[in-house]
C-alpha cells in the first residue's frame, strides 16, 4: 500500500528502471508514452526525408523501389500508430485525470498494460526492417496485392500482427479513459463543464472503441487469406477485394478523426488561456465535435469513389462527407471567436495554436474538393491528396501537439521552452511545412501520381518536387532546433509556480510538476473554467488537512508481464508457434496474479 | 461473501422461478423458430417471422438475464450504441454489396451435391 | 435505480455505477462492432460461393438446434449462479457455475463435432466462401465461448478460497455473467442468421 501525506515537504522519490517498468501513476505513463511516440515521430520523419531527397530530382537513385515501397508505408504506419496516436495518448494520460478532479484513471494497471502492449506492437511492427522486410503495400493494404501471391514475404503479416496488438492496446486504454470521464468526475464537474480536450478525447475514445472491433475482423481475414487458406479478397476464388477496403475504411475513417480530435482539444484549452478570455461557443464545440464522431462513421467511402461504387452510393457518401464540413467549419468560427476582442499574449503555444487554425482550414478546403466524385477521380492517388492528408495532419495534429508541448511543459516538468528557441521553432516549422506540402497541390493537378519511386524528368514534376524537398529539410531543422530547446531546458532549475499562466482549468490548481497523488484536496468545481471562477470570487484555495492519508494504487509488475506475454504471442505467429503458447501461458498466468494482487 | 443484494436496484424481483419461466419461455420461442423454418413459407415472410423471434430472445436476455431493464440507463445507452452502429454498418454494407456487379460470379446454377463422407 | 455504495472498496462514482461494470457493458457495446462485421462478411458473401458445398448441403439444423438448446440452458445455469451471488447461497452459486462451465464445455465439443462433420463432407476453409465466412464467424464464437469457460472456471476456482470470491463476490459474478449472457445472444443472432435464414 502507497500512502501519500502532502503536507510534508516533496520527497523527491527515488525513482529507477523498476519504478519505471511498473508504475501505474498516469504521469509516468503518460511520460512514456510521450518519449517514445516523439522518438517514432522522428523516425517516421527520417523516413519522410528520404523519400523526400530520393524524390528531389527525376530518376533518383537514394533508394530503390522496392526499399521506397517500404518507406513510404512505414512512413505512415509510424507517423499514425506509434507518432500522433501515442502523442495524444500521452496528454490525455497526463491531464486527463488532473483536468477532471481525480487522482488517477479508473483502471491504473489496465493503464500500464494498454502502454505496455503498445510498445510490444510498435516493436515488432518497426523490426520488420530487419526481419525480412517492413511491409510495403501502403498503411491501406489493399487487397488483392496484400494477399500471399503477391506479398510472399513477411512484411504483410508483420503488418497484420503488429496493427493487431497496437488496436489492442488502444482498445484497452479508450475503454479506461471511459469509464474515467463518466464515473470519476470531481464534485461539480458536470459533462458540460469538462474541458474542451477532454470531451474531444472522450470522442476519440468512442471512436476506437466501435471502429477498432472492424479493422480487428479485416485484419484477421487478411491473415487467414495469407496464411490459412482461405480467400476472402482472392477474386478467382468468388472473394471482393472491394470488402477489404470496405471494412478497412470503416476504421480507417473515424481514425483520421482520431488523429485529429485531441490537437482540436488542445487548440481549444490553449486558445483561451493566452486570449485572457473564455472559449467563444463551448456548447457548440463540444456538440460539434460529438457530431464530427457521430458522421465519422457514415462517410467511409468517400476513399473509395473510384472503385465503381456506383450512382447511388456515391451521392450518399457525397452528402454526408460535405455534412461532415459544417461541424468542423462550427469550431473554427468558434476559435476565431475565442480570440476576436482577446488580450492575446503571443508565446510560441500560441504561436502553434493560431497556426493550426490557418493551417487546418487549408487541409479542409482540400478536403471539401475531394468530397465530389468527379473532382476527385482527378485527384484520387495523385500528390494532390498527399497534399491534403499533411495540411491536415501536419498542420493539424502535430502543430496542435506542439502547441500542447509548450503549453504544458511547465506544468509536466515545472521548467519553460525557451521562447526563443521557440520561435524559431516555430517559423522553421512553419514555412518549412508549407514549402514542403503546398507544391504538392500543384505536382498532384498536373498528374503526378502518389507512390511511385521516381518519375522522368521531362514531366514538368522537377521543380515543385525540388521545392518540396527543401521545404522538408526545413522542417527537420525546426524540428533539431525543438530538440536542442528541450534539453536545454531539462538541464535548467525548475522554477514554474501552480498556475504561471493564470490558466482555468483544474490541472493547475496543484503545483509544478504535481505531486504523485495529484491533488492535496479534491477541487470542488463550481464553474466551467474553474479556476478563474475562484479568481473572481475571491474563492481561496482549501488547505490540505494536518492528517492525510491518500491511498496510492500500488506498483505491479504483471502489465509489463503480459506486455511481454502480448510480444510473444505474436512474434510466435510470425515464427514459431511454440512462442505463442509460452505467450498465452503467461498472459494468463498474469492475469492470475494481477486479480489476486492487493489494490489497496 | 457479503450480502449485497441492496446493491441491485429495487425494481429487480426476479428469482429462480422467474427465471424458470423465462428460459422456457425462450426455448419455446426457439421451438418455434424451428417449427417456422420447416413449415414451408414464403422466404419474405419467413424471414420476416424469424428475424421478429431472435430479436425477441435477444431482448429478452440483455433485458431480464443481463439486467439492464433494472439497471442505470447509461449501461442502455452504451450497449444501444454498440448494437445500433453494429446494425447500421451491416446494412450499409449489404446495401453496397447486393446487387452489385459481383453477382454475375457464381450465378449459374451449380450442379447438385453429391455427399460424401457421412 | 442508482447501485447504492456497499461492498467495503468501492469508490464514490459520478454516475453511481460501478467502474468494472460500466467497463464490461462498453466493452460488449465494441464486440457488438466485432461480430456484426464479421456477420456482416458472411452475408455478403453469401450466394457467392463458386463450388459447393452450401448451406443447404451440410447444415444439420437438429444437430445445432441441440446446441443451441445447451448454450441457452447455461445461460438460464449462469444467471442462477449470479443470484445465488448476490443472495448469498455459496453451494448454490458454486453448483450453478459449475453446470454452466460443463454445458458450455458441451456447446464447445458440438462446435467441434460439428466443424469436423462439415470437414468430412468437403467443407473447410479453402472451400468457398461459404465454408471461409462460416468457420471464421464460428470459430471466434467458439473461441469467445471458450475464454467464457476459463474466465467462469477462474470465478468457480476463486470462489472455493477461504474467503471466497470476497465482498465483491456479487459485482464479480454478475460482471462475468455479462459476458457469458453476451456469448449467447451472439449465438441466437448466428442460428438464426446463418443456420435458419435460407
Amino acid at each position: 500500500m502507497a500512502t501519500a501525506t502532502g503536507t510534508l515537504p516533496q520527497v523527491q522519490e527515488e525513482t529507477t528502471i523498476w519504478t519505471w517498468l511498473t508504475t501505474v501513476d498516469h504521469k509516468k505513463i503518460g511520460t512514456m508514452y510521450g518519449i517514445s511516440g516523439f522518438a517514432f515521430f522522428l523516425l517516421a520523419g527520417l523516413e519522410a526525408l528520404i523519400i523526400r531527397t530520393q524524390l528531389a530530382v527525376p530518376n533518383g537513385a537514394v533508394v530503390d523501389a522496392d526499399r521506397y515501397n517500404q518507406l513510404f508505408t512505414m512512413h505512415a504506419l509510424t507517423m499514425i500508430f506509434l507518432g500522433i496516436m501515442p502523442l495524444g495518448a500521452a496528454f490525455f494520460n497526463y491531464f486527463l485525470p488532473l483536468m477532471i478532479g481525480a487522482r488517477d484513471v479508473a483502471f491504473p494497471r489496465l493503464n500500464a498494460l494498454s502502454y505496455w502492449v503498445f510498445l510490444g506492437g510498435a516493436l515488432l511492427l518497426t523490426s520488420s526492417f530487419i526481419f525480412g522486410g517492413a511491409p510495403d503495400g501502403g498503411w491501406f493494404a489493399y487487397a488483392p496485392l496484400s494477399d500471399e501471391e503477391f506479398s510472399p514475404g513477411a512484411g504483410l503479416d508483420f503488418y497484420a500482427i503488429g496493427l493487431l496488438i497496437l488496436g489492442t492496446s488502444s482498445l484497452m486504454a479508450s475503454l479506461n479513459f471511459a469509464v474515467t470521464v463518466f464515473n470519476m468526475r470531481a464534485p461539480g464537474m458536470s459533462m458540460m463543464r469538462l474541458p474542451v480536450f477532454i470531451w474531444m478525447m472522450l470522442v476519440v475514445n468512442f471512436l476506437l472503441i466501435l471502429s477498432l472491433p472492424v479493422i480487428t475482423v479485416a485484419l484477421v481475414q487478411l491473415v487467414f487469406d495469407r496464411n490459412f487458406t482461405t480467400n476472402f479478397f482472392t477474386p478467382a476464388e468468388g472473394g471482393d477485394p472491394i470488402l477489404w477496403q470496405h471494412l478497412f475504411w470503416v476504421f480507417a475513417h473515424p481514425e483520421v478523426y482520431v488523429l485529429i480530435l485531441p490537437s482540436m482539444g488542445i487548440v481549444s484549452e490553449v486558445l483561451p488561456v493566452f486570449s485572457r478570455k473564455p472559449l467563444f461557443g463551448y456548447a457548440a464545440i463540444v456538440f460539434a465535435g460529438v457530431a464530427i464522431g457521430v458522421l465519422g462513421f457514415a462517410v467511409w467511402s468517400h476513399h473509395m469513389f473510384t472503385t465503381g461504387l456506383g450512382t447511388v452510393p456515391q451521392i450518399v457518401f457525397t452528402a454526408s462527407t460535405m455534412a461532415i464540413a459544417v461541424p468542423t467549419g462550427i469550431k473554427i468560427f468558434n476559435w476565431m471567436g475565442t480570440l476576436y476582442g482577446g488580450s492575446i499574449h503571443f508565446n510560441t503555444a500560441m504561436y502553434f495554436a493560431v497556426s493550426f487554425i490557418a493551417l487546418f482550414t487549408i487541409g479542409g478546403i482540400s478536403g471539401v474538393m475531394h468530397a465530389s466524385p468527379p473532382v476527385d477521380s482527378q485527384q484520387q492517388d495523385t500528390y494532390f491528396i498527399v497534399a491534403h492528408i499533411h495540411y491536415v495532419l501536419f498542420g493539424g495534429a502535430i502543430v496542435g501537439i506542439f502547441s500542447g508541448l509548450y503549453y504544458w511543459f511547465p506544468k509536466m516538468t515545472g521548467r519553460f521552452l525557451d521562447e526563443r528557441l521557440g520561435k524559431i521553432h516555430f517559423w522553421l516549422m512553419f514555412i518549412g511545412m508549407n514549402i514542403t506540402f503546398f507544391p504538392m497541390h500543384f505536382l498532384g493537378l498536373s498528374g503526378m501520381p502518389r507512390r511511385i519511386y521516381t518519375y522522368d524528368a521531362d514531366l514538368g514534376w522537377e521543380t515543385w518536387n525540388m521545392v518540396a524537398t527543401i521545404g522538408s529539410y526545413m522542417l527537420a531543422l525546426g524540428i533539431i532546433v525543438f530538440l536542442v530547446n528541450f534539453f536545454w531546458t531539462m538541464r535548467k532549475e525548475p522554477t514554474a509556480t501552480d498556475n504561471p499562466w493564470d490558466a482555468p482549468t483544474l490541472e493547475w490548481a496543484t503545483s509544478s510538476p504535481p505531486p504523485e497523488h495529484d491533488f492535496d484536496v479534491i477541487p470542488e468545481v463550481r464553474d466551467r473554467d474553474p479556476l478563474w471562477y475562484d479568481r473572481d470570487h475571491g474563492i481561496e484555495k482549501v488547505e490540505p488537512p494536518s492528517e492525510m492519508h491518500i491511498h496510492l494504487p500500488p506498483p505491479s509488475y504483471f502489465p509489463l508481464l503480459i506486455g511481454l506475454g502480448v510480444l510473444l504471442l505474436g512474434v510466435g505467429v510470425l515464427s514459431h508457434l511454440a512462442l505463442t503458447a509460452l505467450g498465452v501461458v503467461i498472459v494468463i498466468y498474469s492475469i492470475w496474479g494481477w486479480a489476486l494482487e492487493p489494490t489497496e | 461473501m457479503a450480502s449485497d443484494a441492496h446493491t441491485k436496484g429495487s425494481g429487480s424481483t426476479l428469482g429462480p422461478r422467474q427465471y424458470i419461466q423465462i428460459t422456457i419461455g425462450l426455448a419455446v420461442v426457439t421451438v418455434l423458430e424451428l417449427i417456422a423454418s420447416y413449415a414451408g413459407l414464403g422466404t419474405v415472410t419467413l424471414v420476416t417471422v424469424l428475424i421478429v423471434m431472435s430479436a425477441l430472445k435477444f431482448g429478452v436476455v440483455v433485458a431480464l438475464f443481463m439486467h439492464l431493464r433494472f439497471e442505470s440507463r447509461v449501461f442502455t445507452q452504451m450497449f444501444m450504441l454498440g448494437l445500433i452502429l453494429a446494425t447500421a454498418i451491416l446494412i450499409g454494407l449489404l446495401a453496397l454489396f447486393w446487387n452489385d456487379s459481383t453477382d454475375a460470379l457464381g450465378g449459374e446454377e451449380l450442379p447438385p451435391w453429391e455427399h460424401h463422407g457421412h | 435505480m442508482e447501485a447504492t455504495e456497499a461492498a467495503h472498496g468501492e469508490h464514490h462514482t459520478s454516475l453511481g455505477v460501478d467502474n468494472r461494470m460500466l467497463l464490461m457493458w462498453i466493452f460488449l457495446a465494441s464486440e457488438c462492432l466485432f461480430f456484426g462485421s464479421l456477420i456482416s462478411t458472411y452475408l455478403i458473401y453469401k450466394g457467392e460461393s463458386l463450388v459447393r458445398p452450401l448451406p443447404d448441403d451440410v447444415f444439420d439444423i437438429p444437430l445445432t438446434s441441440l446446441s443451441t438448446f445447451v448454450l441457452l440452458v447455461s445461460s438460464f445455469t449462469m444467471v442462477l449462479a449470479v443470484y445465488a451471488a448476490h443472495h448469498n447461497f455459496p453451494k448454490m452459486m458454486k453448483l450453478s457455475l459449475l453446470s454452466t462451465i460443463l454445458l458450455g464445455l458441451v456447446f464447445l465439443g458440438f462446435q467441434v463435432y460439428e466443424f469436423r462433420l462439415f470437414g468430412s463432407e468437403g467443407l473447410n476453409l479453402s472451400t468457398n466462401q461459404f465454408g471461409a465466412s462460416f468457420f471464421v464467424l464460428t470459430g471466434f464464437h467458439g473461441v469467445h465461448v471458450g475464454v467464457g469457460v476459463l474466465y467462469l472456471g477462474s470465478m468457480l476456482i476463486g470462489s472455493m478460497r477461504r474467503n471466497g470470491l470476497g465482498p465483491s463476490g456479487g459485482l464479480y459474478m454478475e460482471i462475468a455473467g455479462l459476458y457469458w449472457h453476451f456469448v449467447d445472444i451472439v449465438w441466437i443472432v448466428i442460428f438464426t442468421v446463418i443456420y435458419l435464414i435460407p
